[in-house]
C-alpha cells in the first residue's frame, strides 16, 4: 500500500490517491488502537503494569479515540475512492482535500501526544480547551474539536460540490445527505455543562446517532458500491435495497436513541420508546447479510448460466471482509445489542463488561470490516489490478482477525454475565460488590482469554499489514506475467 | 408519581408521560403515526404504476 | 395497464418516499421529544428544595441536604430520597457558592478523565466502580471500611482524602492513581458525587439499597 503511493495506476484520479493517503493513516491508527488495548487487557490482569506511568484511563482513552478516529479516516478515504467512479467526475477541489488532510493529521498527532505525555490537566477549562474533554470517547479537548469541524466541512463540500457537478447516482444521494447529518450531529458534543443528566443526553446524540444510524447508513451505501465494482451487482437493485436499508436503519435506530436514556436522570417513557425502537434495529442489519449473500449467489448463478467458468468475484479479499461485514454487523450490532436492549435486561447490564462485549463485536463486525475491505479496493484501483485474489496472508488476516475479535466478545461477554449476576442482581451494586465480582475466578479467567484472544487479534494486524504492502506488486507481477 | 397505569407516571406530567399510560401504549402510538402515512404513499405509487 | 405485473415493493421511488418520510418524522418526534425531557432534566432551584418540589435533578444546592436511596412501591424500584438539611464539609453552601462548587467539580471529573476508568450513571469504563450513588455507598459511610481507612470522620472528608491522594489508601491490587487532585478539586468532586446521587435515575444501580441493609446485618426482606 506504500509503494502504490507512487506508482498507481489511478489515471489521473487525484481523488483516488487521497483516498490511499487517508487508508495509509487509518491503518496505523488501527495498529495504535490495538497495542492500546493490549495494555489495558494487561492492567485488568496485572494492575501495577504501568502504574502512574501510563494508566488504563490513558490507555483505554487512546484506544477508543484511535478507533473512533482510524474509522473516521477510512470513512473519509472510502469517500474520495469512490466520487470519481460514482459521480463520473474527478473531486472538484482536490487541493483542499489535500490540505484538509495534513491539518488533520497534524491536529491528529498533537492530540495523541498531549494524551500520552500530558494526560491529565487541572480541573479549569484551559483543560477542556488544550488537554482533555474527558467525556468518553468525545475526550479531544476542544480546539481539536474546532479544528475536525473544519475539516469535515471542507471535506463535507467537497463531497457536496463534486455530486453536484457531476452525475448523481441513489448511492451518492445517501451518501452526501447521510454525511451531512453525520458531521452536523458532533456539534452536539462541543459544550459543558454542569448538569451531569444534560451532558449525558447530548453525547449519546453523538454517539448513538453515529455508531447506530449514521455510520450504518453509511456501511449500506460502501457496501452498495462495493457489490457494483466487485461482483457486478445490478445498480437498480443495490439501490433499491439501499433505501429499504435507509428506512429501516433510520426508523429503528433515530428513536432507537432512547435505549440510552433509561437510566441517566431522564423520564420513564424512554423505556418503552428505547425498548422497542432499539429492539427492531437488528431488522435491517439481517436485511443487509441477505441482500450481499443474495447478490451474490446470483450474480455467481447468472455467470454459470452464461457459461463463464470461475467466480464472479474481482477483488477476493474486499469480498471476504465485505461478507464478513454483513455477518459480523448482524450478529455484533444487532444480537449482541439486543441482548441487553430492553430496560428489564439492561437495568442490570448497564456499566458492565457486557457493554464491551457488545463494543468490540460491534465496532468490528459493522465498522472495521468493510473499512478494510474498501482498503483492498484501493490496493486493487492502485495496481490496476484485474481480479485480485485472497493470498495466504489475506486468509490469515481475515481468519485471525475475525476469530481474535470474536474470542474477546465471548470473554467479556462471560465477564459481564457474571457481573450482571453477582455484582448487581446479587449484590446490588456499589464499591464492595464491584470487586467481590472482579475477584471471581470466572471473571479474571474471562479476562485471561480477552487479553489471550487481543493477541491474536494482534498476530492478524501484523498478516493484514504485510498482505495490504504485498498483495498489490504480487497480483500486479502475475498479472504481467 | 404514580404506576404504570396511572396518568403522568413520571416525575413532571408532560404529553409523552400522558401517552405512558400502559404497557407499551406510548411505542406503540409511535410506531403506528410513522408507519400509517406509508399506507398512503404504497397506494400512491401503485396509482402512478398502474398508468 | 401495461404495468399491471409492477409490484410497488419493487419500486425504487416507493422506498426512496418511504425512507425520506420516515426518517424525517423520526427527527422530528426526536427533537419533539428532546424538548421535554431536556425540561425535565435542567436543574432544579434552590426553592424546589425548600419546598420540597421533587426534581429529576436537583439544584447544587441539594449538597446541604441529606441524600437517601430508597424503594418506592409506587414505582417499582428506588428512587433518591432529599430529607433534612446536612452540613456539607462543616458549613451550608449558599446558592452561588453550591453551584461554584459543582462547576468545579464537573470541570475536575472531565479534566481528570474520570469516565476512563470508572462509569458515571453507568456510561464510562468498565475498571473501577460506578459512581452514580458512590456518595450513598456503605463503603463511605460510618463504619465503613473506606472511611475507615481514611481516619476521617463524614463521609465527604474521607472521600475528600481519598481522591488527593488515592496510591496511599489502596483499597484493591487494582488501585486508583494519585491524579494531582487539590483539596479544593477533591471537595468540588465530593459535591458532583453527593449531587449525582440526588439525580433520578429511574432505579439504576437496581438493589444499591441491598448492600446498606446487608452491612447493617440486615436480610434481602424489604
Amino acid at each position: 500500500m506504500l509503494t502504490s503511493i507512487k506508482t498507481n495506476e489511478f489515471a489521473g484520479s487525484e481523488s483516488k490517491k487521497l483516498a490511499m493517503m487517508y487508508f495509509r493513516v487509518a491503518i496505523v491508527l488501527f495498529g495504535a488502537q490495538l497495542l492500546m488495548g493490549l495494555i489495558a487487557a494487561i492492567q485488568f490482569l496485572a494492575p501495577g503494569f504501568l502504574f502512574e506511568v501510563f494508566d488504563f484511563s490513558v490507555a483505554r482513552m487512546v484506544h477508543i479515540n484511535a478507533l473512533v478516529v482510524w474509522m473516521l479516516y477510512a470513512m473519509i478515504g472510502s469517500v474520495y475512492y469512490m466520487l470519481p467512479d460514482e459521480t463520473g467526475i474527478e473531486t472538484v477541489n482536490i487541493g483542499v482535500g489535500k490540505l484538509a488532510f495534513w491539518v488533520l493529521t497534524a491536529a491528529v498527532t498533537v492530540v495523541v501526544l498531549v494524551y500520552i505525555f500530558i494526560q491529565v490537566g487541572s480541573g479549569t477549562e484551559a483543560t477542556i480547551w488544550l488537554i482533555n474533554e474527558g467525556r468518553e470517547y468525545l475526550e479531544a479537548p476542544r480546539w481539536a474539536d474546532i479544528g475536525i469541524v473544519v475539516v469535515v466541512l471542507t471535506f463535507y463540500w467537497n463531497v457536496f460540490a463534486t455530486y453536484m457537478k457531476g452525475q448523481k447516482t441513489g448511492i451518492m444521494t445517501v451518501m452526501v445527505a447521510n454525511l451531512m447529518a453525520l458531521a452536523g450531529l458532533y456539534l452536539a458534543g462541543m459544550f459543558f455543562t454542569d448538569n451531569i443528566s444534560m451532558d449525558q443526553y447530548w453525547w449519546w446524540w453523538v454517539i448513538h446517532l453515529w455508531v447506530e444510524a449514521t455510520w450504518e447508513v453509511f456501511v449500506g451505501t460502501l457496501a452498495a458500491y462495493a457489490l457494483i465494482k466487485i461482483i457486478d451487482a445490478k445498480r437498480e437493485i443495490v439501490e433499491m435495497w439501499l433505501w429499504i436499508e435507509v428506512l429501516m436503519l433510520f426508523g429503528s435506530g433515530i428513536l432507537g436513541l432512547g435505549h440510552h436514556y433509561f437510566w441517566i436522570g431522564t423520564p420513564e417513557y424512554w423505556w418503552e420508546i428505547g425498548a422497542l425502537f432499539s429492539a427492531l434495529e437488528p431488522v435491517p442489519l439481517v436485511a443487509m447479510f441477505v441482500h450481499v449473500l443474495y447478490d451474490w449467489g446470483k450474480e455467481q448463478g447468472i455467470a454459470k448460466a452464461e457459461g463463464k467458468p470461475g467466480s464472479v468475484m474481482k477483488n477476493g479479499p474486499a469480498m471476504a471482509w465485505i461478507v464478513t461485514n454483513a455477518f459480523g454487523n448482524f450478529l455484533g450490532a444487532g444480537i449482541w445489542g439486543f441482548f441487553h436492549t430492553l430496560p428489564q435486561v439492561n437495568i442490570y447490564t448497564h456499566g458492565t463488561q457486557f457493554t464491551a462485549a457488545h463494543g468490540h463485536l460491534a465496532f468490528f463486525g459493522a465498522y472495521a470490516t468493510i473499512l478494510i475491505g474498501m482498503m483492498y479496493m484501493g490496493i486493487q484501483g492502485a495496481y490496476g489490478i484485474e481480479r485480485l485474489k485472497a493470498t495466504f496472508r489475506s486468509k490469515m488476516a481475515i481468519f485471525l482477525i475475525t476469530f481474535g475479535v470474536v474470542g474477546m466478545t465471548v470473554a467479556l461477554t462471560i465477564a459481564g454475565y457474571e457481573q450482571v449476576l453477582v455484582e448487581r442482581a446479587d449484590l446490588g451494586g456499589g464499591w464492595e460488590a464491584f470487586f467481590t465480582a472482579q475477584n471471581l475466578p470466572w471473571y479474571i479467567q474471562a479476562q485471561v482469554w480477552r487479553t489471550i484472544m487481543g493477541v491474536v487479534t494482534f498476530v492478524g494486524f501484523i498478516y493484514l499489514v504485510w498482505d495490504l504492502l504485498t498483495i498489490g506488486k504480487q497480483a500486479k507481477a502475475a498479472q504481467s506475467a | 408519581m404514580g404506576t404504570l397505569f396511572e396518568p403522568f407516571t413520571d416525575v413532571v406530567p408532560s404529553f409523552f408521560g400522558w401517552l405512558n399510560q400502559g404497557p407499551l401504549t406510548l411505542t406503540i402510538f409511535l410506531h403506528t403515526v410513522i408507519i400509517l402515512p406509508m399506507f398512503w404513499i404504497y397506494f400512491q405509487e401503485k396509482k402512478k404504476l398502474n398508468k | 395497464m401495461a404495468n399491471e405485473n409492477r409490484s410497488v415493493w419493487t419500486s425504487i421511488s416507493f422506498w426512496r418516499r418511504s425512507a425520506a418520510w420516515v426518517t424525517g418524522f423520526a427527527v422530528i418526534l426526536l427533537i419533539w421529544l428532546t424538548f421535554d425531557t431536556l425540561g425535565q432534566i435542567s436543574m432544579g432551584t434552590d426553592a424546589d428544595l425548600k419546598n420540597k418540589v421533587t426534581k429529576r435533578v436537583p439544584a447544587p444546592t441539594v449538597i446541604n441536604y441529606h441524600i437517601d436511596y430508597k424503594y418506592n412501591a409506587k414505582r417499582g424500584h428506588e428512587v433518591p430520597v432529599i430529607g433534612d438539611k446536612q452540613p456539607f464539609f462543616g458549613k451550608e453552601w449558599s446558592e452561588e457558592e453550591a453551584a461554584k462548587l459543582l462547576h468545579l467539580g464537573k470541570l475536575t471529573s472531565q479534566a481528570k478523565n474520570c469516565m476512563d476508568c470508572h462509569t458515571l450513571l453507568g456510561n464510562g469504563a468498565y475498571y473501577a466502580p460506578d459512581l452514580t450513588k458512590a456518595w450513598l455507598d456503605p463503603a463511605w459511610q460510618n463504619g465503613g471500611p473506606l472511611q475507615g481507612m481514611t481516619g476521617k470522620n463524614t463521609v465527604e472528608e474521607a472521600m475528600a482524602e481519598f481522591l488527593q491522594h488515592p496510591s496511599q489508601y489502596p483499597t484493591h491490587a487494582r488501585m486508583m492513581p494519585n491524579l494531582g487532585i487539590t483539596a479544593e478539586e477533591a471537595k468540588g468532586l465530593v459535591a458532583f458525587l453527593k449531587h449525582m446521587s440526588s439525580i433520578d435515575t429511574n432505579g439504576f444501580p437496581r438493589n444499591f439499597s441491598q448492600a446498606a441493609k446487608r452491612e447493617q446485618g440486615g436480610t434481602y426482606a424489604h
